[in-house]
């Protein structure tokens, strides 16, 4: 039977390992984590997929799909590596691009440097035209002017072009016009794309960022696809390759080549996704994740099965806290992500004192190399890993399913000397509080996507994933009051399984400025409707099946005069219409839900109009859980372990399968392949019938 | 280091104290409904201690960061023994209140636990208008604060919950634009609410014991690290002028006079010899004055002092009664910002004596603000601008531009949103070529917004300043470019003062023109790589003309600095430089001959009077 089973493939390629998953249309589960090859990304991926399938006896024709998230994007911007690009925008305002918003994320400082536009001033050009705010003609399009600056850039040897003219969101027709003369008059294979195909939604910077991004990344990522499509087709892969976006839908490669800046954020977003599945297949909607490594700790809501999305958001600038008071380090993207929160603190954090004499667990971190003063790898910093080794929540003498040994002792000296010394506490009371701060430093995380935005965590459930994620879960979820924590089957490879889990899905938004219940209304069902036909046929040439799209509306809606839009549902009436009255009360609704009150009296403002349209997975297979899972081996094996105010216990170590669907009370540790579970003294544990632990706090007296 | 909070309770109650304050900043911007709050961010969120100190400042904007201090202690002392859980208090007066200009409205909310009182959460938001004599309350022609609008003493706005609906219809009336105010007052109270939430399960988890003692704590450390900072630096005066060019079209030069007195670990701000007030808004009550200091000496020491207000212990300010930067009521300051600007250009130009590597020459001076407003199509319009963004260089390092100045972080707004509200079109935001000030690290250039009036007719309210005494130089690098207000450049161009006294007319197709002061160079220009005079060609910022006349660098036809012509050029400026008495201004004509400006009309030496720090 195993012989007809097919298989779609999930790749996550990250900084040091790249994480396969393999799934089979009848419930078969494989994974695997090799290291990932920068020099040429697609030998790792290959050989990583060959290994597999010569393990599995699995022949190439069986492979249905492969599904690729990759960072790739992001890295070409951080190290500067993208193309040479040009752009072209309206008379007057080529410096848009470095005067930025102006705002930076420090205070007290005299020194900021910003960063590098990705287009310097001598390639940024300058059009005579212009266009009014309604879209009107203020001074006409000459195309002598656009050949003139095509002789310009082709000179310059530009690889690649951007085209943002001003007030370009309300009538593209000048950028069209530019963008095809220059295709026709600049060599052959010019990469050219315009704002208003990627991003038709006022504010100028933001558009003619995003726009430049995706020149400068679009020559880079056409090279890497089309390396990578040619080393599957060496092992005989000749299956459709699809890429995930930032905001957790996929597309095709080809589709990727052409709107690179969409992928920007492909990485992280598998894992939300493939916890948004888990949340609607599960019975538990409203999901906080939390997906913390080496040097990061990520968070991201999901509520009522569905992930949440922002478009403030930058690339460029390391760190991103959610939060436009910190913007400024970066360039600006305003494409859909999923808004993930992100702080400097993982397992490789370094334990420091700040001028105050305050304890600090990063940002800094020791990397992979040297890493925690454990690895005896040269690390002389103690850090986050080397207190939960301590503390028994890591195994002390290897890392779990790796070859790594680790060095206890060493360790051991390092943080007595350099933390609990000065700190003047016993080592264990020490390495807690170590735990307890990088613990709260990641409750901002947390708070970024749920009490910045209104809602409350304790209604929600924390699902931890990632190496690290599943040892600081409860400690966390305690801080927040969260009563549940979820800790999915394979945590450590969880975002390579997100990206099979990951519908088809398309989003376009089009500016429309306006008073909801204007008589613009009529405008208002146009635009819908345009985008929703250009939805299909983009969707079509991804070669879906137009009446499998599913196709929902959305608003961006502000009180007139507010800067900050929220995005809300539209449901059309019975007759297809708009219905302003259900767009107010929803917005009003979720402004109230938001920031605690609502104005109804004034005025509602659309300012983007928004459609999604969504196929959903058609292979709803169970994982067949005994293959995924080892057998039952419960040795008595235990360790003791330091749970600060609860005590130091014996704790038993369990693996996964040693759970059943009877709570067993903690203290325990599941140790698996790359992760560690930690339930203190007051957690109960169980296992569900899809292989997830469910972790609940018991109810304190 | 006191004993008492451990290091990890401590880190823990810190982390949640700015994460409350930042929250509520960031609940304002969210949901406020004005520009100036959202895309400028003119407003400021901090939480206080139960005695009215704070502890601390949300990420907004950093020359408020001693707005609350002053403020707070007023509250205090008026409203001791009569707080009660549910009160919110609203002020704005600068002289009864400890406020900073009417338009700065603080809206509070006392904190309590288990009934104590534990602290209060503070905002301040810059309302778009409180009333008075021109759109925007900022005009700079007010002569008495009657003018200027509203003036709200220290008043509840909730009476233990129950909303003061007098007030409310008070100051409803009393403005412009209630609708917009009103929003803008319900974001404050709705982020003073959030904070009350958060503060209150904090306490509940550490208890009010630990709270205060971790507080008392934080305080007396703060002033310590502080006062290692001051013992580092060697004691001495260090003195500095700056000037404000003055009112209306016959501006009388306002001088800034500093004094920085280092004495063991303490310091003196000392502001005597100061003009006195002015019959204009620009006069700047004392708690924006000791707030520039604050803040200029938190820039220029860089280290990581909690922002709790005993660092402020060690430092005492000093500005004599009636002069401009502590008038006496009613002198009007709704535009006393300005004075804020000028003030950190002082202070970093005295303390630049001290820390030279961490303090940059002087940039453009600060926010520009111009107000268009009038009426359109039946409906009230108020456009305000805050334009900033022209960095001074580093001894090490050129002037940034598309960064706002230190003192406020604020935002610019986009073109397109602009016109999308308001009946203007820009038709120009970018840098102006040959502008700043020339050294081996040149000030950053100039940039230039421009607009034209699409409305009928409309007023232009404007506060802008460095037109005859330009950003300083340092170490001989030369002042920055002087700012100009154009209507309608061009042969016909009218010319405006830097501080018009009246609403300026304008009608629908007048272009006015604002180009900013550009950033002043750092160090001798001879000095300057020839590859950095050769890139700034390259990318347009200078001409080659200027590159050759004003840094004598020489470039190839292919635009590469030609080595032999460069060193004979620049021993020939080094010549001519030595036969010459006055400063050397080449660098002006070529900024100004193309913008149809002559050179400035001033005695020479008072335009470089502010560049003298090489000298001294």
């Amino acid at each position: 039977m195993t012989t007809t089973e097919h298989f779609r493939i999930g790749i996550d390629v990250g900084g040091t390992f790249t994480d396969l998953v393999f799934a089979g249309n009848r419930g078969s589960l494989f994974t695997r984590k090799v290291p990932t090859t920068p020099d040429n990304y697609g030998r790792g991926i290959t050989a990583g997929i060959g290994q597999l399938m010569a393990m599995r006896d699995i022949a190439p024709a069986r492979i249905s799909a492969v599904i690729h998230a990759t960072t790739v994007a992001t890295n070409t911007i951080l190290e500067g590596r993208g193309a040479k690009a040009g752009l072209v925008t309206t008379q007057g305002f080529r410096d848009v691009l470095e005067f930025r918003r102006l705002r930076i994320p420090e205070m007290y400082t005299l020194t900021f440097k910003r960063p590098e536009p990705l287009v310097p001033r001598n390639l940024r050009l300058e059009l005579g035209e212009r266009l009014g705010a309604d879209g009107r003609v203020i001074a006409p399009l000459d195309f002598d002017e656009v050949d003139a600056l095509a002789a310009q850039l082709t000179e310059a040897g530009v690889e690649s072009v951007a085209v943002c003219l001003i007030n370009s969101y309300a009538n593209k027709a000048h950028e069209i016009a530019v963008a095809e003369r220059l295709t026709e008059r600049m060599p052959e294979g010019t990469f050219v794309t315009y704002s208003a195909d990627l991003l038709p939604e006022i504010r100028e910077y933001e558009r003619t960022s995003t726009t430049v991004i995706n020149a400068y990344l679009g020559p880079v990522l056409k090279r890497y696809f089309g390396s990578l499509v040619t080393e599957l087709k060496g092992i005989g892969i000749h299956a459709p390759v699809q890429v995930m976006k930032s905001d957790g839908g996929v597309m095709s490669v080809a589709q990727a080549a052409l709107k690179p800046a969409y992928i920007v954020e492909s990485g992280p977003s598998a894992g939300v996704i493939g916890a948004a599945d888990l949340a609607r297949t599960s019975d538990l909607p409203d999901l906080i994740t939390l997906d913390m490594g080496g040097t990061t700790a990520k968070a991201a809501m999901v509520e009522g099965g569905q992930v949440s999305k922002t478009s403030d958001y930058e690339v460029g600038a390391g760190i991103n806290l959610s939060s436009r008071l910190q913007m400024g380090g970066g360039h600006a993207l305003k494409l859909p992500v999923i808004d993930i929160s992100e702080i400097g603190a993982g397992g490789g954090s370094i334990v420091d004192f700040d001028g105050a004499g305050v304890l600090t667990v990063g940002p800094k971190s020791a990397g992979a190399a040297p890493g925690p003063v454990a690895y005896d790898a040269g690390g002389e910093d103690p850090t986050l890993t080397d207190a939960m080794i301590q503390l028994g929540y890591i195994n002390p003498d290897y890392l779990v399913g790796g070859e790594l040994k680790l060095n206890k002792p060493k360790a051991q000296a390092v943080l007595k000397a350099k933390v609990a010394d000065r700190v003047g506490k016993p080592m264990d009371q020490t390495c807690h509080g170590i735990f307890q701060v990088a613990a709260g430093t990641m409750v901002r995380a947390v708070k970024a996507v749920s009490t910045y935005r209104g809602r409350d965590p304790r209604d929600f459930t924390l699902f931890a994933m990632g190496g690290n994620g599943p040892v600081l879960a409860t400690e966390i979820a305690t801080t927040l009051e969260m009563k549940r924590v979820i800790v999915p089957l394979n945590p450590g490879v969880f975002s390579a399984y997100g990206l099979l889990r990951t519908p088809i899905q398309h989003e376009l938004t089009q500016s429309f400025i306006g008073i909801v219940g204007d008589e613009d209304n009529d405008g208002m069902d146009r635009v819908f409707a345009a985008l929703e036909q250009r939805l299909l046929d983009l969707m079509a040439e991804e070669g879906c099946n137009p009446d499998t799209v599913k196709i929902a509306r959305f608003a961006d809606l502000r009180y007139l005069g507010q800067a900050h839009e929220l995005t809300v549902p539209v449901d059309p009436t019975a007759s297809g219409l708009t219905d302003r009255a259900q767009m107010r009360e929803a917005f009003s609704a979720e402004h109230e839900a938001t920031y605690g009150h609502r104005t109804d009296a004034a005025p509602v403002q659309s300012v983007n109009l928004r459609v999604i349209g969504t196929v959903a997975l058609d292979d709803d297979v169970a994982i067949d859980l005994k293959s995924a899972l080892a057998a039952p081996t419960e040795k008595g094996r235990t360790r003791l372990v330091h749970f600060g105010d609860h005590g130091a216990h014996e704790t038993p170590i369990l693996q996964r399968s040693d759970l059943n669907g009877t709570p067993r009370k903690g203290p325990m540790i599941v140790e698996e392949y790359d992760t560690t579970c930690v339930v203190p003294p007051d957690w109960a544990a169980t296992l569900d019938p899809f292989g997830n632990i469910i972790l609940t706090a018991e109810e304190t007296v | 280091m006191t004993t008492g909070t451990d290091p990890i309770t401590a880190q823990v109650i810190r982390n949640a104290l700015s994460s409350i304050s930042d929250e509520m900043a960031l609940v304002i911007m969210r949901t406020a409904h004005s520009a100036i709050v959202r895309d400028s961010m003119d407003y400021s969120t901090g939480l206080c201690d139960r005695q009215g100190r704070v502890i601390a400042h949300g990420m907004t904007m950093a020359l408020h960061l001693g707005s609350f201090p002053d403020a707070m202690q007023r509250l205090v002392s008026k409203t001791q023994g009569d707080t009660k859980p549910g009160d919110v208090f609203i002020f704005n007066d600068p002289y009864v209140a400890g406020g900073m200009h009417l338009p700065d409205v603080y809206i509070v909310k006392p904190m309590f636990v288990a009934g104590e009182l534990e602290g209060y959460a503070c905002t301040l938001v810059h309302q778009t208008d409180m009333g008075g004599l021109a759109p925007g309350s900022t005009a700079v022609y007010a002569k008495e604060i009657y003018q200027e609008g509203l003036r709200i003493p220290i008043l509840k706005l909730y009476d233990q919950g129950t909303p003061n609906e007098t007030l409310f219809e008070m100051i409803a009336l009393n403005n412009r634009l209630p609708e917009m105010v009103s929003g803008d007052m319900r974001s404050q109270i709705a982020a003073v609410t959030n904070a009350d939430r958060a503060f209150v399960r904090l306490l509940e988890k550490y208890g009010s014991a630990t709270f205060r003692a971790f507080v008392e704590e934080m305080h007396d450390r703060s002033e310590a690290m502080m006062r290692e900072e001051i013992a580092r630096i060697p004691d001495g005066e260090y003195s500095f002028t700056d000037y404000v060019d003055g009112l209306g079209e016959d501006p009388e030069e306002i001088v800034l006079q500093l004094t920085v007195r280092v004495m063991g670990d303490e310091m003196e701000i000392d502001w005597t010899g100061t003009s006195g007030e002015v019959k204009g808004a620009i006069n700047c009550p004392i708690p924006f004055t000791k707030a520039a200091g604050y803040m200029a000496i938190k820039c220029v020491l860089d280290s990581d002092i909690p922002n709790f207000e005993g660092f402020t212990r060690p430092i005492r300010t000093i500005a004599p009664e009636g002069c401009i930067v502590n008038p006496r009521p009613p002198a009007a300051c709704a535009a006393r910002a300005l004075m804020g600007w000028r003030m950190l250009d002082t202070l970093f130009g005295a303390l630049g004596r001290i820390l030279p590597d961490n303090t940059p020459a002087a940039g453009e001076g600060g926010v520009t603000f111009p107000v268009i407003a009038g009426r359109h199509q039946g409906r009230a319009f108020v456009c305000t601008e805050t334009l900033a963004g022209a960095g001074g260089a580093l001894s090490w390092r050129d002037g940034e531009h598309g960064i706002p100045n230190p003192g406020g972080n604020g935002t610019n707004q986009p073109v397109e949103m602009i016109e999308a509200q308001f009946p203007v079109l820009i038709t120009r935001y970018g840098l102006v070529q040959n502008s700043g000030g020339p050294g081996k690290y040149r000030g950053a250039p100039a940039f230039v917004r421009e607009y034209r009036l699409l409305a009928d007719e409309a007023g232009l309210i404007m506060r802008s300043d460095r037109r005859r005494h330009l950003p300083y130089g340092v170490d001989g690098g030369s002042p920055g470019t002087p700012s100009y207000n154009i209507i309608n450049p061009g042969p016909d161009q009218q010319i405006l003062p830097v501080m018009p006294m009246l609403q300026v007319p304008i009608r629908s197709g007048d272009i006015f023109c604002h180009i900013s002061a550009g950033g002043a160079g750092n160090g001798d220009p001879l000095e300057r790589d020839p590859e950095l005079v050769a890139q700034d060609v390259f990318l347009d910022i200078v001409t080659a003309d200027y590159a050759a006349d004003v840094y004598g660098v020489v470039l190839t036809a292919e635009g590469r600095p030609d080595a032999a012509a460069t060193q004979a050029k620049r021993a020939e400026i080094a010549a001519a430089r030595a036969g010459q008495t006055g400063p050397d201004t080449t660098y002006l004509s070529h900024y100004l001959a193309p913008l149809n400006l002559a050179n400035p009309v001033i005695e020479e030496e008072r335009l470089f009077h502010c560049s003298a720090i090489a000298a001294e």
